[in-house]
């Protein structure tokens, strides 16, 4: 039941089978792309070949007026032929007008679709995936692997949208380069290769550069979502200053982080441009001498100077494609990381998104006791064992909860309450022991112990911005919402909530009261009609009477089984059994009256519960 | 954040020339960012300065280029008799102008990059100020995934409007503008038509360009959501997961990136006409220049050279045009979201802020027939309080007691000012709260509310909120104080060690806001439920140091157990919004009719624990 250790990190052949996948998701709008995207950068050759041709014709007529041979007869067949390639020129032009126009509808909608799925993947993974789930950083942070990676990882994509019209164009370049003069292409061809690996030099830095700038991005968001995520504490202690000149320290660290960063890729950049003016630079010098022997022409010129750019372009874009492929791959990891033990391909899988239509309505929770739902008769839990990297945690704990009893875990702070409730409910990893249910061992609980056979309220339950219904119905259906409300006690709420069930809850429940908040995860759980109901001190934020209503509902209207952490005495006279907590082992268990008896732990917090009786 | 998205160049292999004019096409709101350009950029203008140089330099080397080049093709054309030395010449010095154009041209970059971090890190500062001085109203209807995405994310927008604004826009408009003087050098018809093409196509490209703006917000504002939508989801992985809810929540997911989805690809066309409209025109445009080109030549009004001239200028000009298409999209992100900010910024707070001081030592409070509402302008909405009236003299604890809903921490908050009462007042030290600064009043009172909001960061820091002033000693010594010594001597640094994700036990948590209160020495205490999540034995450590710290001090201490109380001096019970009782708590208790009194019986005879009116 522990974590699978973490996977390796990936080679570059990773990247590569991984994007693959993601390609032929959509094979159609992929193969489309790569048809457009090669033409609308393949044109401009033959642009620069006409461009050059009506230059070719003005010389020739250049040469005869200056020889003081042009007559209108010799001339006009050479401006004609000028024409004709201006003409060649228009058509060109015009039709890369249209195809661009189809290809970048294309791209947009290839790249959004990537996008999408991408993070459909991540997010399926972590809300219904088997066992334990941890995230590895807070949620704040996660939500950058979900932005910025995801972004990565689909805008990759573009590289091999590009980079084949990119080499198409290339190879024409240089072929009609070459034909003209085989050397000069060389000579100018070179140091753009030489360029390409002074890039590929540069990429592990512009790595380490491009993670410093995130991490420090990242402390930034993260920094404004936990202030956001705290604000009433924050405004309560006035101490909105202190935070704002912590963000502006952070600011610092990121802005000279961002400025290397842009000061690299400038330098980078710089060269690729400085390659274009080099290389016309070196063909002007070494054409000079050729002008002399009349092997080189002002119309060759021309085509040289036309292509140029382009072709650096293609080169400096190749240097980028392959630290882009890097970076990639440091996305796919840190995508992995936050999906643990995913299996490496989860970011690709293929599955529907959407995008055109609403998904199918899910079918609603299947009702207790469908064929597949074993009725609890026993739970069983043997020498669980989850301990945190402090050493602190739950040892060795075992115990058993039958059919229809009451079962109170207390103890005192700090003492494995809440642990021994998640490591049973597999929310967290744990380190040896097991769980049965009907005396089947439970391979995986995470996803064995949720509805129809147990449900779960946490001691800080999180709500979600939206309706009060939406929260306590999540995907439940609609009949039994009213059954939940009445049990959860929640009705009496209904009035001063100005639009009942339909008032929105705001981000994290804000809007409700703390026991609002837990009555109505306490809804929320029971609309899901489960065999075992576990409730991690949720009396904590009611008060007793409301806590004694609660619990009389639940005996009077439900056989459920109950565990529950609590220290209150409404819940502990109820019980019929009680697990006595401390320093993460249970001590004793028996009824509240034997560990009266024989308990000085049991008295002590007995005792001091109920201070006035 | 969208950070500069992966662009789907429409046409980017021209090299990194400077565009063009923008001062027509900044933002709608747009005295509002010219007021916002003032603000930031006004105090870096020097650096600002050091920009316009730089690029001005850099263009007057540009523009010198084509001449050295026309030269070239004027030389190279006598064939035979073309002057070798002279053609090195200019080669060489072509390199080196084109060498020194780029150095130009990168440092105007960093420079530029300087300014804009510089200037949006204290955007962002002050943007964070802000919001935080907002009241909860405000902060109820955002999520932290959405602060982040708004404080964070549309700045970054924002920063490349800041830097390039000045690099790009500046800098083309410079170029540009050079480039029509030399068409009219030439020829004025020509430099006559170059002008109206640039005018057509500016005036043209900035109509379109607006339309794009609307569509931009709507996706922005659909990418809060999903990202919001996926930051609560991750915070509330243990909820959705133990009630088996993932796919539910999944399929939810999916609809809100549909959406994001549509509204994203139909605002990436509705910018991209920006680009169809610059190719087509530019198309018409070469044709045009290639046309005169040939047409002069053939009429013998201009040389060989110079015809290559005309069109190297239009490559001069299509540069800064084509650059500017695609910082129209940036200035287009950031026009949306420089309208968002400045929604932002127009947000008042509807707290009117005071300007009188508390007075020091501990002061009295008085609750003036306060009615409150938290929606006082939907009459359905039934008020939370109504006329409650107390007084609580100095140095005295109240002991607030009520049922789950009976506004007892409404009326705390009130007393804070999270909000205002919507009618009465209540009045802290003789002074009516809202006549009080907001940082005099939050200093002085300090609340412990049920839910204690924590920091995913150091033990410090979440004491101190990020404050570095406080001496360690002092942070330690208030840990000692609520009992949490021992807790300290575990963590491996010290103070210094990261507060871990879930490791902290409700009841540790709880501590810890006691040491922060501990740390504020304020003049009222609020005390929300105190003890709801510590069990009996845990809160006996408290009860030392809590009374030493309500010693001096006016205090409310909620509770719903009576023993809490049990020390208060006088008691109010407070049932459905009003008053029921308020009195010193020996002589409600020796009064057999009083509400108090019956509680204790009740106390005493049903479960030991105060099952409150």
């Amino acid at each position: 039941m522990t974590t699978a250790p973490q996977p390796t990190l990936p080679t570059s052949d990773k990247t590569f089978a991984l994007s693959k996948r993601l390609f032929v998701y959509k094979p159609g709008l992929f193969a489309f792309n790569l048809l457009m995207w090669g033409m609308v950068h393949a044109s401009p050759a033959l642009l620069t070949l006409a461009v050059s041709g009506v230059f070719r014709q003005l010389e020739a007529a250049d040469k005869l007026r200056l020889a003081g041979t042009s007559t209108a007869g010799n001339i006009e067949p050479l401006v004609a032929a000028a024409w004709v390639a201006v003409a060649w020129f228009a058509l060109v032009r015009v039709s890369r007008f249209g195809i661009f126009y189809g290809a970048f509808r294309a791209w947009i909608e290839l790249w959004y679709t990537l996008d999408a799925l991408v993070r459909r993947n991540m997010l399926a993974y972590l809300l219904t995936a088997r066992r334990a789930r941890r995230l590895p950083d807070t949620p704040a942070e996660a939500v950058t692997r979900f932005r910025d990676d995801v972004d990565d990882v689909a805008g990759y994509t573009e590289v091999w949208v590009d980079g084949w019209g990119f080499v198409a164009f290339s190879v024409i370049a240089i072929t009609l380069m070459a034909r003209i003069d085989p050397t000069i292409t060389l000579l100018v061809c070179a140091p753009l290769l030489l360029m390409v690996v002074f890039v590929q030099r540069l990429s592990p830095i512009i790595r380490s550069y491009r993670r410093r700038m995130r991490e420090a991005t990242g402390r930034v968001t993260d920094f404004i979502g936990e202030t956001f995520g705290a604000v009433s504490a924050v405004k309560l202690a006035a101490r909105e200053g202190q935070m704002v000149s912590h963000l502006v320290k952070l600011g610092e660290v990121r802005r000279s982080a961002a400025l290397r960063d842009v000061l690299l890729t400038e330098l980078i950049r710089g060269v690729n441009t400085n390659m274009v003016n080099i290389a016309v630079g070196l063909v002007l010098l070494l054409g000079a001498n050729k002008i002399r022997g009349g092997a080189l022409d002002v119309a060759d010129f021309v085509l040289f100077i036309g292509l140029l750019p382009r072709l650096t372009g293609s080169m400096g874009f190749f240097g980028d494609a392959i630290a882009r492929h890097r970076r990639t791959g440091v996305s796919y990891d840190r995508m992995n990381r936050l999906l643990q033990d995913a299996p490496r391909d989860q970011t690709v899988q293929h599955h529907p998104v959407y995008l055109h239509a609403d998904p199918p309505e899910l079918t609603l929770m299947p009702a207790a006791g469908t064929a597949e739902a074993q009725p609890l008769e026993e739970l069983r839990v043997n020498g669980l064992t989850a301990l945190h990297p402090s050493g602190m945690g739950l040892h060795d704990a075992s115990f058993s909860v039958r059919r229809g009893e009451f079962v109170v875990v207390t103890g005192r702070i700090g003492s494995g309450k809440t642990t021994l409730l998640r490591a049973l409910l597999g929310l967290i990893p744990t380190d040896s022991g097991t769980v049965s249910w009907n005396g089947q061992p439970v391979e995986d609980p995470a996803s064995f112990l949720v509805p129809p056979r147990s449900a779960y309220t946490a001691q800080i339950p999180n709500l979600f911005s939206d309706s009060l219904r939406e929260n306590v119905l999540s995907g439940s259906a609609p009949d039994r919402l009213d059954r939940a409300v009445r049990l959860a006690v929640l009705e009496p709420d209904m009035a001063q909530l100005g639009s009942g069930l339909d008032t929105p809850v705001g981000a994290r429940g804000v809007k409700l009261s703390g026991g609002q908040v837990q009555r109505a995860a306490v809804a929320r759980m029971l609309a899901r009609d489960a065999d075992l109901l576990v409730f991690d001190d949720v009396s904590s934020a009611l008060d007793a009477r409301t806590e004694a209503v609660l619990w009389d509902g639940l005996f009077a209207e439900t056989d459920a089984t109950c565990l529950v952490v609590s220290h209150r005495r409404t819940a502990l006279t109820r019980a019929d059994r009680i697990l006595l907590m401390e320093g993460g082992r249970i001590t004793d268990e028996g009824t509240l009256a034997e560990l009266l008896e024989r308990s000085e732990e049991m008295r002590a917090l007995w005792a001091e519960d109920g201070g006035e009786g | 954040m969208r950070p500069p998205l992966p662009t789907p160049y429409p046409d980017r292999m021209t090299a990194a020339a400077p565009p063009s004019d923008t001062r027509s096409s900044s933002p709608p709101p747009k005295s509002g960012a010219l007021a916002v350009l003032r603000t930031y950029l006004g105090p870096l203008w020097w650096r600002v300065l050091l920009l316009a140089v730089l690029l001005f330099t850099a263009t007057g080397l540009n523009l010198i280029l084509p001449q050295l080049l026309r030269q070239f093709v004027d030389g190279a054309k006598l064939g035979a008799a073309a002057p070798v030395a002279q053609l090195a010449w200019l080669a060489g010095v072509y390199i080196g102008v084109a060498v020194g154009v780029q150095l130009l041209t990168a440092s105007a970059t960093y420079v530029g990059a300087r300014v804009g971090w510089r200037a949006t890190n204290r955007l962002r500062a002050d943007l964070m100020a802000h919001l935080l001085s907002l009241d909860m109203h405000e902060h109820k209807e955002r999520t932290p995934g959405e602060m982040i995405e708004r404080i964070d994310g549309d700045v970054t927008a924002l920063s490349n409007f800041f830097s390039q604004f000045a690099v790009r826009v500046f800098g083309a408009a410079l170029l540009l503008i050079g480039a029509i003087v030399m068409f009219y050098r030439e020829n004025v018809w020509i430099g006559l038509g170059i002008t109206s093409f640039v005018v057509i196509t500016l005036i043209a490209m900035n109509r379109v360009r607006k339309a794009g703006v609307e569509p931009t917000r709507l996706e922005r504002e659909s990418s809060a959501k999903l990202f919001g939508f996926i930051e609560e989801r991750l915070a509330g992985l243990d909820d959705v997961r133990s009630l088996g809810a993932g796919p539910h929540h999944l399929n939810r997911y999916l609809k809100v990136q549909r959406e994001y989805f549509g509204r994203s690809t139909l605002s990436w066309q509705r910018r991209s006409v920006v680009w169809q409209l610059s190719m087509g025109l530019f198309a018409a445009g070469y044709v045009a220049i290639l046309v005169s080109a040939v047409g002069l030549y053939s009429a013998g009004a201009i040389s060989l050279g110079t015809a290559f001239l005309l069109y190297q200028y239009m490559n001069m000009i299509e540069e800064p045009i084509d650059q500017l298409t695609q910082q129209l999209q940036d200035l287009q992100k950031a026009g949306a979201s420089l309208f968002r900010v400045g929604e932002l910024l127009a947000l008042r707070s509807s707290l009117p802020e005071g300007v009188q001081q508390l007075p020091a030592g501990a002061l009295p409070l008085a609750f003036q027939n306060v009615d409150f509402s938290y929606d006082p302008a939907d009459a359905t909405v039934r008020g939370v309080l109504h006329g409650v009236s107390f007084s609580l003299p100095a140095g005295q604890t109240l002991g607030l007691l009520g049922r789950t809903g009976s506004g007892k921490t409404t009326l705390t908050r009130l007393v804070s000012r999270l909000y205002d009462p919507t009618g009465g007042s209540v009045q802290l030290g003789g002074l009516d709260t809202r006549a009080l600064k907001l940082s005099s009043l939050r200093s002085r009172v300090a609340v412990v509310t049920q839910d204690v909001q924590l920091f995913q960061a150091s033990v410090r820091d979440n004491l101190t909120f990020f404050d570095d002033t406080l001496p360690d000693e002092r942070v330690e010594a208030a840990l000692h104080e609520v009992g949490l010594g021992a807790w300290l001597a575990r963590l491996e640094h010290g103070i210094r060690t990261p507060l871990p994700a879930g490791s902290l036990s409700a009841g540790e948590a709880q501590l810890l806001a006691f040491a922060r209160v501990m740390l504020q020495d304020p003049a009222l205490i609020i005390l929300d439920e105190p003890s709801s999540r510590l069990d009996p034995a845990t809160e006996g450590l408290l009860t030392a140091a809590m009374s030493r710290l309500l010693s001096g001090r006016t205090a409310i201490v909620i509770a719903h157990r009576l023993d809490t109380v049990a020390r208060a001096d006088r008691i109010l019970v407070l049932g459905d919004g009003k008053v029921l009782e308020d009195g010193p708590r020996d002589v409600l208790a020796a009064n057999p009719r009083s509400h108090y009194a019956g509680l204790l019986r009740a106390g005493v005879g049903a479960e030991g624990e105060g099952v409150l009116a």
